[in-house]
Order: structure tokens, then C-alpha cells, then sequence
């Protein structure tokens, strides 16, 4: 079936091809035939809003298709963007275990399918499949990890160049990149959002990127930036 | 000091031990009660997880350190909490840096015991889920502290940088 936002909806979880390679899916078929009755396959279009930091929880959000961006906000506006989630992550999880707001704001940035499942239901869920509580426990775990990772990276990084030196060989590694010599990467958000990703502003990251260019450790092709120099970028995340 | 879980009087206080008897009991046969000095560290980062601390008396500095050796205080942690939870579960590295601040008393318990554990008794696993929820709960805040008060300011205060 297709929706309006040209997906191709997944109706089954246990049919779904993609099941075996996301953490939270990979469930015993038991598990995985309970999780259907309560859970709403749901499609979304680019620029969609999930949930916004400090609404009180309803419900947890699977990802199945698109990415989601995730930030905060302080009171005067300033947003940041913790990260890009990806198809299999489970978007509000621990709002939704521990009854807390949304601690982050979670917005499309592609046409998604969602699979929601309510508060109650999923507690429930829980309670009856301790394999899936497991699961829970290592995504709540790796989330951890990516927070700890940008309190790093945030707090300890001398300047704006070292962050975003950093997040492109962080964005590199991914797909098998890293092992070329000039790896390849499809830039899918615009500076204003790199900046607010790193902590800086836009015309910062613009004069970064223009700068990173004129040195030829990066090269655009496209919508493609070519890491031209590893050695360089590398070095630059070590010390801005 | 108590050597049993079973006898502890802050059992109904603290998440992770307020858990049923026959469960308890045999968290008391995998755990081993030490004690730690102030300035003890109780793993690194980096560091493969080999398990968890849950501590019962005392204080511990959390800090994350960055290549050239710049030091950041994440958190206090007290009594009650489970550290390297996340790690342990994961099977991957402790992600910060766990210094005892006054002499600690902490029941540490090995990662394959822990998981036999969880597997075993599935409400605890419901615990452990409550207890990482926290924990992220709080690394968001800190990211929120330490990310957007960058984004304002050109120096950062809040967090306690050392070298």
C-alpha cells in the first residue's frame, strides 16, 4: 500500500524485511504478534512534529522509515540538534518509562513511517516480555552513550572548527566510508542545521566549510563533500 | 554496614533494590560488597564494561575527558544509583569516568552475572529500564546545560572544567 507521501507502508512487523537488522525489532515472534495489537503504523510527511520537548508523554514512536531529528530548546530559542535519528530507533522511550516530559523535540526531516504505541500498552508490553524489556534496556543504553558523547564533545571541544571537524569523520564512518582514502558523504542538512548540531551559528559553519574548501581537505561534488585530506580533518578534531 | 541486601533499611528507597525477596536473595549470592576510599576509581572511560556498581554508601564524581586530557564533571553520583549500567548492558566501553569523592560502599556484580540475573528475574529488567531512563534523563539536561549555554555565551560556565 502506498501513502500520499510516496512510502511504501510496512502493514506487519512480522513480515518486515528490515526486522532482523534493528535492535528493538528483532523480537520472538510471541513478542512480536503482541506488539502488533497495540501499535499504530502511521505515515508522516517531511517537516512533521512527533513531539515536543516538555509535552508530557503518550506514547513511544518506532521509526520504520525517514529520519526524525531530534533537539532541545532554551527559553530564548536556541535550538540543538542532538541528532538524526535513524529507521529502528524507538523515539520517546524513556519519557515514556518514566512518565517525564518529552525531553527532546522530535521532528521529521524526510516522509516517515511511525509505528506508535501508547503509554499504558507499552509499559504492559514490558511487563509481559521480559525479551523486549531487554531490548528497551540496550536502546536506552546506546542512547546514553550518544548523550555522553555530545556533553563530550560539546563541552570539552576548544572551538567550533575541532566540533565540526569531528562530526564529519563521525558521519564518514558510517557505511563503510572510513576505510577509503577520501571518504564520501551525503550532506542532508542544511549549515543552519550543522550549527545548531554543533553549538555555533550558521555563518560560522559557512565560513568553516569555505575554509575546510580553500585548504582542499574537503571538496563538494554535488550534494557530496569528499574528505580530500583524513590526516588533516583528523588533526583538527584533536586539537581545532 | 550491611552485608545483606535483605537487611538494608534503605531497600524500599532506592529503584534498583527494592526488588522482591527470592530476587533479592539471589542478587545477594552474585554481588561482592567493597569498600573504596575517597580518590578511588572505580573503572575509566574507554574502559570494556566488566559490570556494575551499585552504590550504598557514598559519593561518586562522573567525568568525560577529551583527547588532550580536559576534564568535565558530568554528575554526582549517590547511593542508590547503579553505575555503568548502560555500558555493562551494552557490552561495550564505560562511557565516563567514575571517581569515589567520600569512602564509598558499593556492591559490584560481574556483567555475565548481571545479565543471567535480568534474564532470570524479568522484573527486574523493569528496574533496570526505570534506572537508564534516569540516567538519560540526566545526560539530557547536561547536554541541554552545556550545549545551549555555549550556543549563548563565548565562554561556557556550568560545567567544572580541569586539566
Amino acid at each position: 500500500m502506498l501513502s500520499p507521501y510516496g512510502l511504501d507502508i510496512i502493514e506487519s512487523c512480522l513480515t518486515c524485511k528490515m526486522r532482523a537488522e534493528r535492535l528493538f525489532c528483532d523480537l520472538p515472534t510471541a513478542a512480536l504478534q503482541s506488539f502488533e495489537s497495540i501499535k499504530y503504523a502511521t505515515a508522516y510527511p517531511k517537516g512533521a512534529v512527533l513531539f515536543v520537548e516538555g509535552q508530557a508523554p503518550r506514547g513511544i514512536f518506532v521509526l520504520c522509515k525517514g529520519r526524525v531529528k531530534l533537539s532541545i530548546c532554551a527559553s530564548d530559542g536556541k535550538t540543538l540538534i542532538l541528532k538524526i535519528a535513524e529507521p529502528g530507533e524507538v523515539l520517546g522511550l524513556s519519557a515514556a518509562v518514566s512518565g517525564k516530559a518529552y525531553e527532546l523535540t522530535a521532528e521529521t526531516i524526510d516522509p516517515c513511517q511511525v509505528n506508535f504505541v501508547k503509554r499504558d500498552d507499552f509499559l504492559r508490553f514490558l511487563k509481559e516480555h521480559s525479551d523486549a524489556c531487554f531490548k528497551v534496556a540496550e536502546q536506552l543504553s546506546e542512547k546514553y552513550n550518544v548523550a555522553c558523547h555530545e556533553v563530550r564533545s560539546l563541552g570539552l571541544s576548544h572551538s567550533a572548527a575541532e566540533k565540526l571537524a569531528k562530526l564529519l569523520i563521525e558521519w564518514s564512518s558510517r557505511n563503510g566510508e572510513s576505510q577509503k582514502q577520501e571518504p564520501r558523504l551525503k550532506l542532508a542538512l542544511t549549515h543552519e542545521e550543522i550549527a545548531q548540531m554543533i553549538g555555533t551559528s550558521r555563518e560560522t559553519v559557512t565560513r568553516l566549510f569555505a575554509d575546510l574548501k580553500k585548504r582542499q581537505i574537503l571538496q563538494t561534488k554535488g550534494s557530496t563533500l569528499v574528505i580530500r585530506n583524513k590526516a588533516a580533518l583528523r588533526s583538527l578534531a584533536t586539537t581545532g | 554496614m550491611s552485608q545483606s541486601c535483605l537487611d538494608c533499611p534503605q531497600r524500599p528507597d532506592r529503584v534498583f533494590c527494592d526488588l522482591a525477596p527470592d530476587a533479592l536473595q539471589e542478587f545477594d549470592g552474585i554481588k561482592s560488597l567493597h569498600v573504596h576510599p575517597r580518590g578511588t576509581i572505580l573503572f575509566r572511560e574507554g574502559q570494556p564494561a566488566r559490570g556494575v556498581f551499585l552504590l550504598c554508601e557514598g559519593r561518586v564524581r562522573l567525568t568525560v575527558c577529551s583527547e588532550s586530557g580536559r576534564r568535565m564533571t558530568l554528575r554526582v553520583a549517590s547511593a542508590g544509583e547503579v553505575l555503568g549500567l548502560s555500558a555493562t548492558l551494552a557490552g561495550g566501553c564505560y562511557e565516563v569516568t567514575a571517581e569515589v569523592l567520600e569512602p564509598l560502599q558499593a556492591a559490584e556484580v560481574r556483567r555475565r552475572d548481571l545479565l543471567s540475573f535480568l534474564r532470570e528475574h524479568g522484573e527486574t529488567c523493569m528496574h533496570v529500564v526505570h534506572l537508564l531512563s534516569e540516567d538519560l534523563h540526566m545526560a539530557y539536561d547536561r547536554v541541554r546545560t552545556v550545549g545551549l549555554v555555549r550556543t549563548r555565551h563565548s565562554h561556557p560556565h556550568g560545567p567544572v572544567l580541569t586539566h
